[in-house]
């Protein structure tokens, strides 16, 4: 028992420094290298271009990068545990397709609502609607579980993802390029205000609450549905309100990132051999670690490929592909 | 008593100096219809795009130029600047390295989306232009011209090119307009793209006398070469080399067009007709002569 809770405290801790070590860098990173000198001259309020540069635009990028990597982890996490399935990710019911024909429409279509607010409102709406569209179709097709739910997701996936394109190709002009909308989907964090940021913060203290409370009933379900239901627990009303908190999650990170592929399949499984299977602290150790993951994988995107930008969900998935592999191979060998 | 003439003398200085800057400053309104105020003449420019690049040249400023970006290759003197982004997009970081005091950029490949925001936080006016005919690029060379505080040299450059379009409307006035196709690019998949009408490209096309093939149509800019052929337009430009249109042309049905058949598909030239800055009067003046050639026989 002693040397559980030993283990247990250390990996906490290891995860917390890790956290505070990549918010560091990340701060230094971009295509001209800040000093920790220079970024505290810039946070004590120097007025040089410069400075006005790191405070007003890469260190709200940097947090918001480690909150939306830690709405990722968590809504993976939600979504495994209801699918009791390890390749269970948070774009899985329709939320990716959802999400991309709201951005699609922000960027698009000329509506007078200014578009720092419409984007992330219709990526939000895009995701969540989708969702509750899948969830409404498995309930009236009488087929709310893990099968019914994933084919329906599938199917208004494939509907959206065309549209989609369909209002690419035939809105995109000279000024408008494919290019915008592609690159939303490819994921990439919107430097939001730092009372902007606040608001995020807010709405990732609310996402953590909200799933907290579903920590025990994703225990539950984690023995099996038939488990479950001897227990007297109501499987099918908990599915839909756990995916539907899920994707209230996945559609927040959406609104705030775009789509950022792979971290929240990943986070959960590292949580997992870290912590253990219980939810109370997978939930917070998943979003601690995709805060991590898109916290490097961002200062990566701002980084190595100056002049450009490189999409952020490009990173994610070509430098967090080969480490998860390395991460499972010697995870199975063991 | 001397304390208080020195007083009046720095105040009188001070007041003249005030009102000096302040008949500097200028502000202006971008594409964006966002209000843009320049203190003072911008003496370190970013210009992104090479429309942009290619106006503030032609205002003589090419100096002041201080970063670009990948696909910018005209003037020759601008090649050396510093790039501040390419193909996947554009460096804040790069840009506030030149440290700028305006940032001129088009709506295109993000540049507006990536840039504005940034820019207005931190403090570095950045104007954005828009160029959906003809009329716009001109009045963009103005639009610059007061930004950049040489307002004569912009009204000047504009009027000359108005000039030159004047003149090649007056020559191609009254005569039939032949229908008309230009080709812009060609995509994996056999499809063509063309330019649409509402865009510079289609207007300097109007201007130059010709007449759009497919009227009306233009929901998306990508067509199958079966619709070309099916339109059947007197004149086929292709905005690209002579090696790719006589490529295109020799396929099978291409050779039977009627554009192919009395010697009307001609090449024309990207930098002219895809680039809005002055160099697309050039084109106008080239179009003028495959659309109308009659006109222009000595």
């Amino acid at each position: 028992m002693k040397s559980w809770m030993k283990s247990w405290m250390k990996s906490w801790i290891m995860l917390a420094l890790w956290l505070v070590a990549s918010l560091a860098v990340a701060a230094c990173a971009g295509h001209d290298w800040a000093t920790p000198a220079e970024l505290a001259r810039a946070a004590a309020g120097d007025d040089s271009l410069r400075s006005r540069l790191l405070v007003e635009w890469r260190m709200p990028r940097v947090l918001a990068a480690a909150l939306v990597g830690a709405l990722l982890g968590i809504s993976g996490t939600v979504f495994q545990g209801v699918f009791r399935n390890p390749l269970a990710e948070p774009y899985l019911l329709g939320s990716a397709g959802g999400a991309g024909l709201g951005a699609a429409i922000a960027l698009l279509v000329p509506i007078g609502i200014p578009q720092w607010l419409l984007l992330p409102l219709l990526a939000f709406a895009g995701a969540w609607g989708a969702t509750a569209t899948v969830v409404m179709i498995s309930r009236i097709a009488g087929a709310v579980d893990a099968a019914g739910l994933l084919l329906a997701g599938v199917a208004v996936a494939a509907i959206l993802a065309a549209l989609r394109s369909f209002l690419m190709l035939a809105l995109s002009d000279e000024s408008v390029s494919l290019q915008v909308v592609l690159s939303w989907t490819l994921g990439g964090i919107q430097t939001p205000t730092w009372s902007g940021l606040g608001v995020l913060a807010i709405l990732v203290a609310g996402c953590v609450g909200l799933t907290l409370r579903l920590a025990k009933g994703l225990d539950v379900l984690g023995l099996g549905e038939t488990m479950a239901t001897s227990f007297g627990f109501n499987v099918r009303n908990f599915v839909a309100v756990a995916v539907l908190i899920g994707s209230v999650v996945v559609a927040t990170a959406v609104a705030y990132g775009g789509l950022v592929a792979f971290v929240g399949l990943a986070s959960p499984h590292v949580a997992r051999w870290l912590m253990g299977p219980l939810h109370r602290q997978l939930l917070p150790a998943s979003a601690l670690i995709g805060a991590i993951v898109v916290t490097i994988a961002d200062a990566l995107a701002r980084s190595i490929l100056p002049p450009t930008e490189i999409p952020l969900g490009l990173i994610t998935a070509i430098a967090g592909g080969p480490f998860f592999i390395v991460l499972l191979a010697r995870r199975l060998r063991s | 008593m001397r304390a208080a003439v020195q007083a009046l003398i720095a105040t009188a200085l001070l007041h003249g100096a005030l009102s000096f800057a302040e008949a500097q400053a200028v502000t202006v309104r971008d594409a964006l219809d966002r209000s843009v105020t320049l203190r003072e003449p911008p003496q370190r420019i970013v210009t992104i795009f090479a429309s942009n690049t290619e106006i503030v040249a032609a205002l003589g400023l090419v100096e002041r130029i201080v970063g670009i970006e990948a696909f910018t290759r005209y003037p020759p003197e601008v090649l050396s600047k510093p790039l501040v982004g390419g193909r996947l997009g554009f460096s804040v970081d790069a840009i506030v390295r030149q440290q700028p005091d305006l940032v001129i950029a088009t709506p295109a490949r993000q540049a507006a989306n990536q840039l504005v925001e940034p820019m207005e936080r931190i403090g570095v006016p950045i104007l954005v232009l828009q160029q959906r005919n003809v009329a716009e690029v001109i009045a963009n060379i103005r639009l610059l011209g007061t930004a950049t505080g040489v307002q004569q040299r912009g009204d000047d450059v504009a009027a000359q090119l108005e000039a030159r379009i004047q003149r090649v409307e007056r020559q191609v006035a009254g005569l039939d307009r032949p229908s008309t196709i230009m080709i812009t690019g060609r995509i994996g998949n056999g499809l063509l793209l063309m330019a649409r009408p509402g865009s510079y490209t289609a207007d300097a096309i109007m201007l130059a006398g010709g007449r759009f093939a497919f009227e009306g149509r233009g929901l998306l800019a990508q067509i199958s070469p079966e619709a070309i052929l099916n339109a059947d337009p007197d004149v086929l430009l292709f905005a690209g080399n002579q090696r790719d249109l006589d490529e295109l042309i020799s396929r099978p049905g291409w050779r039977d067009m009627r554009a192919v058949r009395t010697g009307r598909a001609h090449v024309v030239s990207r930098s002219q007709l895809l680039i809005p800055g002055p160099r697309t009067i050039d084109g106008i003046e080239h179009l003028a002569t495959l659309l109308q050639p009659r006109a222009f026989q000595p």
